[in-house]
Order: C-alpha cells, then structure tokens, then sequence
C-alpha cells in the first residue's frame, strides 16, 4: 500500500502531466534508456568475459576495468535518469507489472554484485591480475553480472508485454 | 532500370506479405511469448555488438584499453562483434516474419536496412583493414573510422527503435 501511495503521488504531479501530454518524451526518453542498457550491458559483459577468462586475457584486468568502467558508468547514467522518467509518466501502471519489478531487484542484485565484488577480491587485483585464471570469487562474480544484466534486458523487454500495454 | 525498379517494387510487397503468412510469421505473431523472447536476444545481441565495436572505436580514437595496440583489442573481441552480428542476423528476419507487411510499410525499417547494409559493409572493409592493420595504423584517418563506424551503429540502433515508435499512417 506504501509503494502504491507513492506511486499514485508520482502520477498526480505535474512532470506526470507533462511527459504524458508530450507526443514525443516517452518515444525519446525510450531511445535514450535502450541506448544506456545496450551501452551497460555491453561494455559490463567485456568485463564479465575477461574476469572469466574469456576475452582480452592478456590484457590486465585492472586496465579493462580502468578504461571499460567509466563507458559503462556513461551509460548507467543515461540508463538511470531517462528510466526514473519512464516511470515518472506511468508510475501505477509499473506498481502493478511483475516485470518492472524483477527488474528493479535485478538491478539491485547487479549493483550489490558489483559492490562487493570491488570493496572485496578487487581490492586485491594486483596479487591475482597477472594469474592465468582470476580466482573464483573472481569468476563467480562475473558470472553473476553477466546473468543479471541479461535479466534486466529481458525484465525491461518484458515490461511492455504486461499489464496495460496494447500490443496492436 | 526504370523497369527494373519496378518490377523490384511489385515483387517485394507480395514476398513481404507471403513472408507474414507463412507458418513461420504466423507461429511467432500469435505468441507474444515468442516475440518478447526474440526481442530479448536481438537487444542481447546488439549489446555484444555495440560493446564490443566501440571498445575497439575507442582505441582507434586514442581511449583504448591501455597502451593495448588497437589490433590486438579488435582480434580479441571480434568474436564477440560476430557473436552479437550473427544472434541478430538470426533473431532480426524472425521478428521481422512477425510483422513484415508493418515493417514494409515503415519508413525507419527501410532507413535500418539503408544504414546496416552501409555498415556491414563498411565494417567488413574500411574499418577492418584500418583496426587489422599490421603495424597498428596510427594513420590521421583513423580517427575518422572510428566515428564513422560508431555513427553508423548508432544509427542502425536508432533506426531499430524508430520502427517500434513510428506507426505507419
């Protein structure tokens, strides 16, 4: 009930009204927030690949992270603001789609994953970087984030395929 | 040529129309299911794509992986930009049995297959032989590849989603 107020709220105030009476907000803030995900996903699965030992292994992984990460923080972003707009124009109808809401625990768990991933085994990434193999906690994580992201692509997709939404 | 033309033109809406009504377009129109899920590996497919080319447009543009020579960034990841080329050379014509008389009347489907076929081939050619290059190319001009092939990508991308959002009249 808590969750639905807020989003009941969101829908009453003006930036709602505006991006609703716009004919082409939702179309743009749509092409911008697929473009931030592709962006996210793509560069954060390089990434993934690498900490499982599947591409650019000789190249260091903290040169990788150093120069892919800050791409897909452009992208996070880009992802972060026009999605938050997304659902300022339709908050109660995302209240009730299952789909937006695996997304949102989805991006939760990614972003959980990410953290511990860097405040613990990367702190160390100089002992293990020029191993063959990273080690597992390495690899798990990785792992992780590449199921994640491709949950929250197909969580996202999914979202318009819920409740009230006119497939035509 | 003007004949040509036209005779191209008269058989393209009927093989649209036949693409739509085959068991196929009709199998994957009728599940909704079906649809969000090749959806889902086109989007998949097109992150691989674009993530990895534009790690290799970022080293070409001086921004890469560090001090990595861009050829070895581009051989490494050309796996992936296959990878992702061919899940969307595969899910992209089964979405487009889906709805093919749409696509055909939509201009932003037309201007997405102006733009990929520009792209695969730039891609194929000029772009490859610059990111391939042995001595790693360190030309002036590559730079300007660099921009190309991302506006070019870009551009499929945004032409991908237009189709989505511009409804034919």
């Amino acid at each position: 009930m808590f969750l639905l107020s807020i989003c009941q709220w969101v829908d009453s105030t003006r930036l709602n009204a505006v991006l609703r009476q716009s004919n082409w907000a939702f179309p743009a803030l749509d092409v911008i927030h697929t473009l931030g995900i592709v962006l996210v996903a793509g560069t954060i699965m390089l990434v993934d690949f690498r900490l499982l030992g599947l591409a650019l292994r000789n190249v260091p992984i903290k040169q990788i992270v150093g120069r892919i990460v800050p791409a897909t923080l452009w992208g996070f972003g880009l992802m972060l603001v026009s999605g938050g707009l997304l659902f300022a124009s339709e908050a109660v109808k995302m209240y009730y789609s299952p789909a937006f809401r695996i997304k949102v625990i989805m991006l939760a768990l990614a972003g959980l994953n990410a953290l511990i991933f860097h405040r613990t085994i990367y702190r160390d990434v100089a002992n293990w970087d020029p191993a063959s193999v990273a080690p597992s906690r390495a690899r798990l994580a990785g792992m992780l984030s590449l199921i994640f992201w491709i949950a929250i692509i197909a969580a996202g997709r999914a979202i318009a395929y819920g409740p009230g939404y006119d497939l035509g | 040529m003007m004949f040509a033309a036209f005779l191209w033109a008269a058989a393209l809406f009927p093989a649209f129309k036949w693409l739509q009504h085959s068991f196929l377009g009709e199998t994957i129109r009728h599940s909704a299911t079906l649809i969000a899920t090749l959806e889902i590996v086109h989007l998949i497919g097109l992150a691989l794509l674009i993530g990895s080319i534009l790690m290799v447009d970022l080293s070409l543009l001086g921004l890469g992986i560090g001090g990595q020579p861009v050829g070895r960034v581009a051989r490494e990841l050309n796996r992936f930009t296959m990878t992702g080329l061919a899940i969307m050379l595969v899910s992209g014509p089964l979405i487009l049995t889906s709805e093919a008389e749409r696509c055909y009347k939509t201009p932003a489907f037309w201007v997405k297959m102006a733009l990929l076929s520009i792209a695969l081939v730039f891609h194929f050619t000029v772009h490859r032989r610059v990111t391939l290059a042995e001595p790693p190319a360190a030309r002036p001009d590559s730079r300007l590849v660099a921009g190309v092939s991302l506006a070019l990508w870009l551009g499929v991308a945004l032409a991908g989603k237009g189709i989505a959002i511009f409804q034919p009249a």
